[in-house]
């Protein structure tokens, strides 16, 4: 099994932003804890980005949903830009043959 | 934005705590049972997907703690759970609580009272837009010591408009009684004749109709006037038909153009305007000071720069016009500090005194929380052992004094209210009426502001002090020693530098009370020269239509003399211009010795004038220094006389040859008689303020008449008595005549320094709560430091001290912290002494008895305040007391 990744600071915010775009599961890739998401849901919720309601899921349990909200649309496409161009400028970086050990 | 919402939907977070927490528990119990119905699908038993579930996700109370610091403001949290603390420690305290906001509730409110007096008084006298760029404007001839009028020539008020180029406006002004007659009746209103733009350069129209236009300054087209609103309430009924309609001043008819606005009165509370309608030569005189004038200043000129324009303005007028103007010099003063030259200092005297007092509440709290800290160092030793930081703590003792700080400036506050209401009415409305400002004492919103303020200011020095003095506390030693043992030796130097302070500032208070005091006590005997007692003064003017000429006002007054004389019990009665402590300084007049002719203008001598009747001199017992004083026989068919005062016959005729010499009023050239000078009387001090007996010339009632006059009149006892008595003889006369100012001459002179009264009042007042405030200092100090030495006195009795030393002990520590206080005390106190006796004009001198008493009277009452604490040393039982280690 791969080791999981650490979240990078300042990303979370976008990959659930990304997450709940899809509809998606965020997956095994990483490894999410209560501690991590719970904070950074709330903080997207009370800066506007994410709506949350009560509902049912698909196996009759209660369960919280969270929605992108227009404006978390918007801010999904201006962070995954910063992002793109973040990882370009890094990639121009590395780019010229050496090998990561 | 989206920042502003966030911090919004945390501070509604702070207050919804439990309804919030529930929810989030729910949420992550279903998230959680997600995982474990995952689980159990995958086949795990219950309680391995459950700990699965569990292990992935996290915990779930560290979860609900970060998550809790990002749904509200924790910062705001904890200063809200130590304001709950804070509550409830005041509140399991109630004696330290209600002590400490007493003390402080003293302070500040000693500072809040009469800083309202300062803000209303001093900074917000008149409501005029821009106050601080209007200035009073005059000259000074350099040769009349002591007079205090503050007048300028016409044509040398227009000279320094034009070459001083720091004046937006120059208005000049000319007041005094006028008579008033309307629908028949007619009384003397207070009138003033003012230049066309009077009224724009205090900056207030009317608040109907118009002000005066620059052509009716012209004499003839003068016949115009702006009222009161008083008048127009009073003698009009609030009829807005007044305006247009035709009024009669001084014989002479007047179309009201204007009524001024509520609570408009400058200079006076006056009742009347008129055009100042000058004649081209009075206008273009430069030898009589004649004029008040006031000036506002171009945007951005400072006094200063105006002063100094003035001066050279002045220079020049000497140079160009020798004759009049040599040695005279102008001079420029902000109208706000012109109202307040006199009591401006009293007033600064009073605040520095409050702060003073607060001061003393500040020591003595300042004891009782480090006494208390000292008590709670187990509290704190815990507290730091579980982990709370030192800015933990500084936080929680802030919080607590602030609070204690703001409950102190709550009650000082509403405390205040009702002090200045007292403040307000405790002067005679009559008296008040003259002060500009006065009505406007209140706590406004500057006064709360100085408050929150002050109250803020306390309150962290308060928490920061009470952080460093906990601060230096060890965990480990203080759980180990908390509540025994000697203090620190630091610790026990503050709080007996505390009591060293407290007994430094009670001492100067006291001394500044005390001199105050007796001010106030002595001020009365400064009036010298005469005496008051037994004495009933009022005034009487009679109108010129009723009385047009010398010999009706004459046989009037010789009617109302008589009259009076012949009631049992009165000795005699007699008229003057201006009685003494009117408040009022006296006409000032040029005057002409025969065989000495002033060469120019410039030094042609001046002197007050008084016109009174024979009695005058025997009813205000005013002695008789030689010659005679005049009687009856000099009337008006007989040869004019004068009786002048001491300090004219000193300083004029040196060697003592003034009697039989001739003198006329004005300059050399005038048409007034010659008089002859037959008597010499003492000084009298006109007014408190004159520091100086001016030179004053007395002509005889019946030689030159006057329609306005002072009546005094001495009776065997009880002056006041006599009040319906002579109103009785003047109404008997002529019953449209009514008397104004009806009291006895003592009454009038403790209101003519009422002002100084009430703060000789207040500065008593402080000087007993500083007695008291330091007395409790010393003995919380002394008994605080007893209950901690019972241990060591304990061992000092076991090993056979007898209990005369051990009071020894405690007595000697108290003298000696009294004593260390009364030594910086003592210089300082002599200091301000020194500073007050050259600010209240002479009348406070030094006074080492005062200083000797006050400082005997502090050891006595320290060495009292260790009484207790030195009998609770004494009775110390050994063994009771070493048990105890």
């Amino acid at each position: 099994m791969a080791q999981k990744k650490d979240v990078w600071q300042g990303t979370l915010a976008l990959m659930v932003l990304k997450t709940l775009d899809m509809l998606g599961p965020l997956g095994d890739l990483l490894a999410v804890n209560y501690g991590t998401l719970y904070p950074a849901l709330l903080k997207l919720e009370q800066e506007g980005y994410i709506r949350s309601e009560w509902g049912v899921s698909d196996n009759n349990r209660k369960a919280k949903y969270y929605k992108l909200t227009r404006a978390g649309k918007k801010q999904l496409e201006r962070e995954a830009r910063d992002w793109e161009q973040t990882t370009s400028i890094l990639a121009r970086f590395l780019a010229p043959g050496e090998e990561p050990s | 934005m989206r920042n502003f919402r966030a911090w919004l939907l945390r501070l509604a977070g702070v207050f919804r705590k439990e309804q919030d927490d529930r929810e989030f528990v729910d949420e992550m119990e279903s998230h959680l049972q997600m995982h474990i119905d995952d689980n159990l699908r995958s086949g795990m038993s219950a309680l391995e997907a459950r700990r699965r579930a569990l292990l992935k996700l996290g915990g779930i109370e560290p979860t609900k703690e970060i998550y809790r610091e990002r749904r509200g403001l924790p910062m705001l949290e904890t200063v809200l759970q130590d304001l709950r603390y804070a509550v409830r420690t005041l509140r399991k305290n109630p004696g330290f609580t209600i002590i400490a906001v007493l003390t402080l509730a003293l302070g500040i409110g000693a500072n809040t009272a009469i800083f309202s007096m300062v803000n209303a008084l001093l900074l917000h006298p008149y409501n005029f837009p821009d106050l601080d760029r209007l200035v009073r404007v005059w000259e000074n001839r350099g040769i009349d010591e002591g007079a205090d009028a503050r007048l300028i020539a016409p044509q040398d008020a227009a000279d320094l408009l034009s070459g001083a180029p720091v004046f937006d406006a120059l208005t000049t002004y000319k007041c005094g009684d006028l008579n008033l007659s309307a629908e028949g009746n007619v009384q003397p209103a207070l009138g003033c004749q003012v230049s066309a733009n009077f009224f724009d350069v205090l900056g207030v129209g009317p608040a109907l109709g118009r002000a005066f236009n620059a052509s009716e300054e012209q004499p003839g087209a003068d016949q115009v006037a702006v009222v009161s609103y008083g008048l127009w309430q009073r003698r009009f009924a609030g009829d807005a038909a007044l305006l247009g309609k035709v009024i009669q001043i001084n014989g002479k008819k007047y179309t009201v153009v204007g009524i001024m606005p509520r609570g408009f009165d400058y200079p006076v509370p006056m009742e009347l305007w008129v055009p100042l309608g000058l004649s081209p030569a009075e206008k273009t005189d430069r030898a009589k000071l004649s004029l008040e004038s006031l000036g506002r200043l171009k945007l951005g000129i400072s006094v200063a720069q105006a002063r100094s324009a003035a001066d050279s303005v002045s220079r020049r007028l000497q140079q160009e016009y020798p004759t009049t103007n040599a040695n005279r010099r102008s001079e420029v003063l902000q109208l706000r500090r012109e109202l307040y030259l006199y009591t401006l200092p009293l007033f600064l005297l009073l605040q520095t005194a409050a702060v003073f007092v607060l001061l003393l509440a500040c020591a003595n709290l300042a004891n009782l929380l480090f006494a208390r800290i000292f008590g709670r160092q187990r509290e704190i030793a815990v507290r730091t052992a579980l982990g709370a930081g030192r800015w933990r703590l500084a936080r929680l003792f802030v919080t607590e004094t602030l609070l204690l700080a703001c409950i102190a400036g709550g009650v000082a506050v509403a405390g205040s209210f009702w002090s200045v209401k007292v403040l307000r009415t405790s002067i005679a409305p009559s008296w008040t009426m003259w002060v500009p400002g006065w009505d406007g004492i209140q706590v406004d919103r500057t006064v709360l502001a100085f408050t929150v303020l002050l109250i803020a200011i306390v309150g962290l020095l308060f928490g920061l002090g009470t952080v460093l003095h906990s601060g230096q506390a060890l965990p480990y030693a203080a759980l180990k020693e908390a509540g025994r043992g000697p203090m620190l030796g630091s610790k026990c130097r503050l709080r007996s530098a505390l009591v060293v302070a407290q007994v430094m500032f009670a001492l100067v208070l006291l001394v500044c009370a005390g001199l105050t005091t007796q001010a106030f006590l002595h001020l009365v005997d400064v009036y010298q020269g005469f005496q008051a007692a037994s004495v009933l003064r009022t005034e009487i003017r009679l109108p010129e239509e009723s009385y047009p000429g010398n010999s009706q006002i004459a046989s009037f007054y010789d009617r109302v003399l008589r009259g009076s004389a012949s009631l049992p019990g009165v000795s005699a009665a007699a008229l003057v211009t201006n009685s003494p402590a009117s408040n009022v300084d006296n006409e000032t007049t040029f005057f002409t010795i025969s065989g000495r002719p002033a060469v120019n203008a410039s030094e042609v001598p001046s002197a007050d004038l008084q016109i009174s009747s024979p009695n005058y001199f025997s009813v205000l017992r005013i002695p008789l220094v030689a010659g005679r004083a005049y009687s009856y026989a000099d009337n008006a068919n007989a040869a004019r006389v004068a009786v002048i005062s001491r300090s004219m016959a000193v300083r004029y005729w040196p060697k003592g040859d003034e009697l039989g010499q001739q003198i006329k009023l004005g300059p050399a050239n005038s048409k007034e008689p010659w008089m002859t000078v037959v008597g010499v009387v003492e000084d009298v001090r006109q007014n408190w303020w004159n520091p100086t007996s001016r030179p004053t010339i007395y002509e005889p009632f019946f030689q030159t008449p006057q329609r306005s006059m002072v009546f005094l009149m001495r009776a065997a006892s009880n002056p006041a008595g006599y009040a319906s008595g002579i109103r009785e003889v003047v109404r008997g006369i002529d019953d449209q005549i009514g008397l104004t100012g009806v009291g006895t001459l003592e009454r009038e002179i403790t209101d003519s320094i009422a002002i100084i009264r009430i703060m000789g009042v207040l500065m008593a007042l402080f000087g007993c709560v500083a007695l008291a405030l330091s007395s409790v200092g010393v003995y919380g100090v002394l008994a605080e430091g007893v209950a901690r030495r019972i241990p060591e006195i304990g061992v000092r009795l076991a090993l056979g001290a007898e209990p005369r030393d051990v009071m020894k002990l405690v007595l000697g520590q108290a003298v000696k912290l009294t004593g260390i206080g009364l030594a910086i005390g003592v210089p300082i106190a002599l200091a301000v002494n020194r500073a007050m006796s050259s600010l209240i004009f002479g009348i406070v001198s030094i006074n080492l008895l005062l200083l000797a008493g006050f400082t005997l009277l502090l050891l006595v009452v320290a060495l009292a305040a260790a009484y207790l604490p030195a009998r609770r040393a004494m009775r110390v039982d050994p063994l009771v007391a070493l048990r105890h280690e």
